[in-house]
């Protein structure tokens, strides 16, 4: 049985979950409540947010593919580099269409508007 | 069984499924489905070579991306040719292309795109603050979860944090992009 309560952060662990926990606690010491609620609901937890600390784009055009001779779509790629709670950097990169990235920027500009006044 | 192929009322549907087929990866759609559900009364051996042409057909329009003129262009001439099609057929084809091409075109441009792509975006602004050690301190941030995923798998969430200065760095990157959009980007 595992019982935590939030705010006092501690943990009571009886019978065979005890030796696990000892495990757990280390860590859960040492960088947060992150590991041990991942450790009980895995997938379902919302994300710990991460850094961005470097953001390139590249404005394209796909001229021609095998199953499409004439595609002609420009597009917005994107490379993001993200550091993670434990200092791990990943690079992570997705593409837009033209319409998506006018809807990426103006967000954007929503969220600068906000945090300015918040 | 010529008068069977020659009707129009099944090309429709066999447009359709030859689409859903060719161009949106739908599984299943087999030659004796389309055969059985749009000509049930043609024999296997007429409705392959028919149906083998009408796909071709379709293919050809969907890979130059034909216009409205190149459309009728092109049709005409298939309507000319020995063994090509009737002019009733041309006119339903032509349909079908003006209705379905944008949806088309869509579903080959995401055939084409072999990183990810944007899924979903969402956002919120925290008033963060601290309050262990030191006095509180109001740092607002942004959280902002990216949906991305690669064609037909499941997507990945990214999630960040930015505070107001990366938000700001991060927005005068995005006015380069829209710069270099209005400039090097003719009208396509």
């Amino acid at each position: 049985m595992v019982k935590a309560t939030t705010g006092t952060a501690q943990i009571h662990a009886e019978g065979e979950y005890a030796p696990l926990l000892d495990v757990w606690s280390d860590r859960y010491r040492q960088e947060g409540w992150h590991y041990l609620l991942e450790a009980i609901f895995g997938d379902q937890l919302p994300h710990t947010p991460e850094l961005l600390i470097d953001f390139q784009w590249k404005l394209g055009m796909a001229v021609s593919s095998d199953s499409c001779r004439s595609l002609k779509y420009p597009y917005v790629a994107v490379m993001l580099k993200v550091a993670d709670h434990s200092g791990q950097v990943k690079n992570k990169s997705f593409e837009m269409t033209i319409p998506q990235f006018q809807n990426f920027y103006r967000q954007f500009k929503e969220i600068a508007a906000i945090i300015e006044t918040v | 069984m010529a008068g069977e192929l020659e009707s129009c009322k099944p090309l429709s549907g066999l447009l359709s499924g030859l689409a859903q087929d060719a161009f949106y990866g739908h599984p299943g759609i087999t030659e004796e489905l389309l055969r059985s559900q749009l000509y049930p009364d043609v024999p296997i051996e007429e409705f392959r070579p028919f149906q083998a042409k009408m796909r071709g057909i379709l293919k050809s329009i969907a890979s130059a991306d034909m216009d409205f003129n190149q459309l009728e262009a092109f049709l005409t001439a298939q309507t000319k040719k020995q063994g090509g099609i009737t002019s009733d057929q041309a006119a339903v084809i032509s349909k079908f292309w003006k209705s379905h091409k944008t949806k088309i075109r869509e579903s080959l441009m995401n055939q084409s795109r072999w990183d990810s792509g944007l899924r979903g975006l969402s956002w919120r602004v925290d008033g963060k603050s601290q309050s262990r050690h030191s006095a509180e301190i109001h740092t607002p941030v942004a959280i902002m979860e990216l949906e991305i995923g690669k064609s037909g798998q499941e997507s990945e969430f990214l999630c960040l944090e930015f505070d107001e200065i990366k938000v700001n760095q991060v927005l005068k990157k995005l006015s380069e992009v829209e710069e270099s959009i209005s400039t090097l980007m003719q009208p396509v």
